[in-house]
């Protein structure tokens, strides 16, 4: 079974490499050891959406039993999304769980997850905190995700007002991305923020 | 106790099956004598149930005689017939009717055929690439369903061997993204020739599937038990099982609940473990004696105490005398709400609330501990008798009434118990009052009868034959009004 899997993913790495969507520069597949059970994914934020201008990190592990059981993958670039656990990079999708078929391929996995970045589905989320503030302030929402895109996707400053707000926990003795966290989680709103913190 | 229990319902199980014996279903005849045979037999118990426990063989020759049976009258292949029939809940007359109206629609909603009907398939080339392991075959190698999508033999094999594995056995699809499509057990079974280890767990697990999606046969319940059951009758009706004796109720598979139902017994044990912290601190296992105020542990089942120290006789329900419950009016089951509880605040409505399930709660609870106590009293029964016996006074025989009383007991004390549910979500009203009535007096009579056995060497045995047949009547004269089933 370990032959057709090394086979598909040998096969599917040089789709992958020659596809359209390397020429654009919106998908790349690195491999990470020499028996193909474990790679390296990016895919580019989404034009039109708080992720554009970002470089989203993912690992992919490849199961034994690959391609009959979906490949096990998770964003390792922190990322703030309603389908996304912020803390682990978990991802919730189908085509990840039941809805796998063995004729899906890496290629429609990293497209799929980048399809994923410009329409959440807060109804089914993996992230609560992230989800709730998805539903009740969309702004808020954009704000932050935009935000965590250029503290870790490398994406464009936006809003220095934010970055400011972090210095300030951080001068107090804060960890930065304990600081983010808790600022995102509570609407940058300081005080709440500062008053999780230190509680 | 529960051994004797289910020996004695075995009896009477074996009296339906003699019934069942002469019931031909190609018979007219027969079949109207025995029609006319199973109202009769309702009329005395509410409770008869017509049933059989059959072995996974007789299933698998039960649900194939249906499949043919399908495949004959619509004249399709027999795959086909089982994939249809496991679709529909096992109900041949709505596969039947969809199909002769609409074969295309019911076929996709089954999901035999794909929404969408394949393009032509056609074989130019020798060879071709399986997009699952990227390999070139001939096409001699290449499989597919009723969607067309290709996929060469040895990915096929290994994607029911991965599904098996996973516990997938009637709902592995094909393996092209987005495709509905089913794989039927024939095409499954060729994939797994020679695998004969998950062959055999796919079989095992299909038939697992046919039974649970066909409301006319229920697994066992029972540890390790194999058995199944087997009923025309799709209602709330109590079951033995012929092989390992646990008794069950055949609709929803757990613990018999009469005269409750299915849905409110499950409302209710749900409640009963949310609320149990709650409920147990307040029901203590101890009471003081209303007279002397002397600490009393029930080791018995039996509700008529007496003080060991002061002789006096009380209820363990209610701590009223006992004098009041025997011969008059037994009331201590009814639950007496408190008819300006509308005028009063949130708060007061909160805690009549939690008074009224305790109230219910506290019967339902006790039922069941003196159930057990009960059994335990059975034992040191069994002991005496045994004493008796060797010392020669009678033979066994001669004691065996007293375990058939303590079995009808058993048997009363447990409707009692659920009678308790019932009571707790019925609507107040005349029908309520009947219910609260006829459960006062069938525990009236209850007691009286645990008190007997208890004392039973200084009971006289026409007296104590007597006080079972009162009991039992009770008994039946409650099912027959509120059995709903």
């Amino acid at each position: 079974m370990a032959n057709i899997a090394a086979q598909r993913i040998k096969r599917e790495f040089k789709e992958v490499i020659k596809s359209e969507e390397v020429a654009k520069c919106a998908i790349k597949l690195e491999l990470v050891d020499n028996n193909y059970t474990e790679l390296k994914g990016e895919i580019a934020g989404p034009p039109d959406t708080p992720y554009e201008g970002g470089n989203f990190v993912l690992e992919i592990k490849v199961p034994e039993t690959y391609p009959f059981n979906p490949p096990k993958v998770r964003f390792i670039t922190k990322i703030w999304h309603p389908n996304i656990s912020s803390v682990t990079g978990a991802i919730c999708l189908d085509i990840l769980k039941d809805q796998w078929a063995a004729a899906m391929t890496l290629r429609t996995v990293l497209l799929s997850l980048q399809a994923l970045l410009s329409a959440a589905e807060p109804d089914d989320p993996q992230d609560a905190v992230v989800a709730r503030q998805y539903k009740e302030n969309l702004d808020m929402f954009k704000l932050t995700a935009r935000h965590w895109t250029n503290a870790y996707a490398g994406g464009p400053s936006v809003n220095s007002e934010c970055d400011d707000k972090i210095k300030r926990l951080v001068d107090m003795g804060i960890e930065e991305h304990q600081a983010r966290v808790a600022l995102s989680s509570y609407n940058w709103d300081l005080e709440r923020a500062t008053e999780q913190l230190f509680s | 106790m529960e051994e004797m229990a289910a020996s004695q319902e075995n009896d009477s199980e074996m009296d339906c099956s003699d019934n069942e014996d002469c019931y031909d279903y190609n018979d007219y005849y027969n079949d109207e004598d025995s029609d006319v045979e199973h109202i009769d037999l309702l009329k005395i118990d509410p409770e008869y149930f017509e049933y059989k426990c059959l072995s996974e063989e007789e299933i698998e020759r039960l649900l194939n005689e249906t499949v043919e049976d399908l495949s004959n009258r619509l004249r399709i292949s027999l795959s086909l017939a089982k994939v249809l029939l496991h679709s529909h809940y096992w109900n041949s007359n709505e596969v039947i009717v969809k199909y002769e109206e609409n074969p295309q629609q019911t076929l996709i909603s089954s999901r035999i055929d794909p929404p969408v009907p394949p393009r032509n398939i056609i074989f130019t080339p020798t060879h071709m690439t399986c997009p699952v392991c990227v390999t070139l075959h001939h096409v001699d190698r290449f499989f597919y369903l009723s969607c067309a999508h290709m996929f060469c033999k040895d990915c096929w094999t290994m994607h029911f061997e991965v599904q098996v594995n996973q516990g997938i056995s009637t709902a592995i699809s094909c393996m092209a993204r987005d495709c509905v499509v089913l794989a039927p057990e024939d095409f499954v079974l060729k994939h797994l020739q020679h695998k004969t280890s998950i062959r055999e767990k796919y079989q095992h697990f299909t038939f697992q599937d046919y039974v649970k999606s066909h409301p006319e046969l229920r697994f066992c319940p029972g540890p390790n038990c194999s058995v199944i059951v087997h009923s025309n009758e799709i209602k709330a009706k109590r079951v033995v099982c012929d092989q390992c004796k646990t008794i069950f109720c055949f609709r929803c598979g757990c613990d018999y609940h009469a005269p409750t139902d299915c849905q409110v017994i499950k409302k209710w044990l749900t409640k009963c473990a949310d609320d149990s912290e709650t409920a147990n601190y307040i029901s203590a296992h101890t009471k003081d004696c209303p007279k002397c105020h002397i600490c009393i542990e029930k080791n018995g089942g039996c509700n008529h105490m007496q003080c060991y120290n002061c002789k006096h006789d009380f209820c363990w329900m209610c701590l009223g005398d006992w004098k009041s419950h025997g011969s008059e009016y037994y009331e201590c089951s009814r639950y007496r709400e408190n008819p300006n509880i509308a005028h009063e605040s949130v708060h007061a409505q909160a805690r009549e609330a939690l008074k009224k399930y305790l109230h219910y709660y506290e019967r339902w609870e006790n039922h069941s501990k003196s159930l057990k106590l009960e059994e335990q009293t059975l034992g040191k029964l069994r002991a005496r008798i045994n004493e008796k016996v060797m010392s020669g006074l009678g033979t066994w025989i001669d004691w065996q009434y007293l375990f058939t009383a303590a079995n009808l007991l058993a048997k009363c004390r447990y409707t009692l118990q659920y009678t308790y549910p019932f009571a707790y979500y019925m609507d107040a009203g005349p029908r309520k009052e009947l219910f609260e009535y006829q459960q006062a007096q069938l525990e009236a009579e209850i007691e009286n009868l645990s008190w007997k056995i208890e004392r039973a060497e200084t009971t006289d045995r026409g007296d104590l034959e007597n006080q079972m047949d009162i009991a039992e009547k009770r008994r039946t004269t409650l099912l027959k009004d509120f059995l709903d089933v």
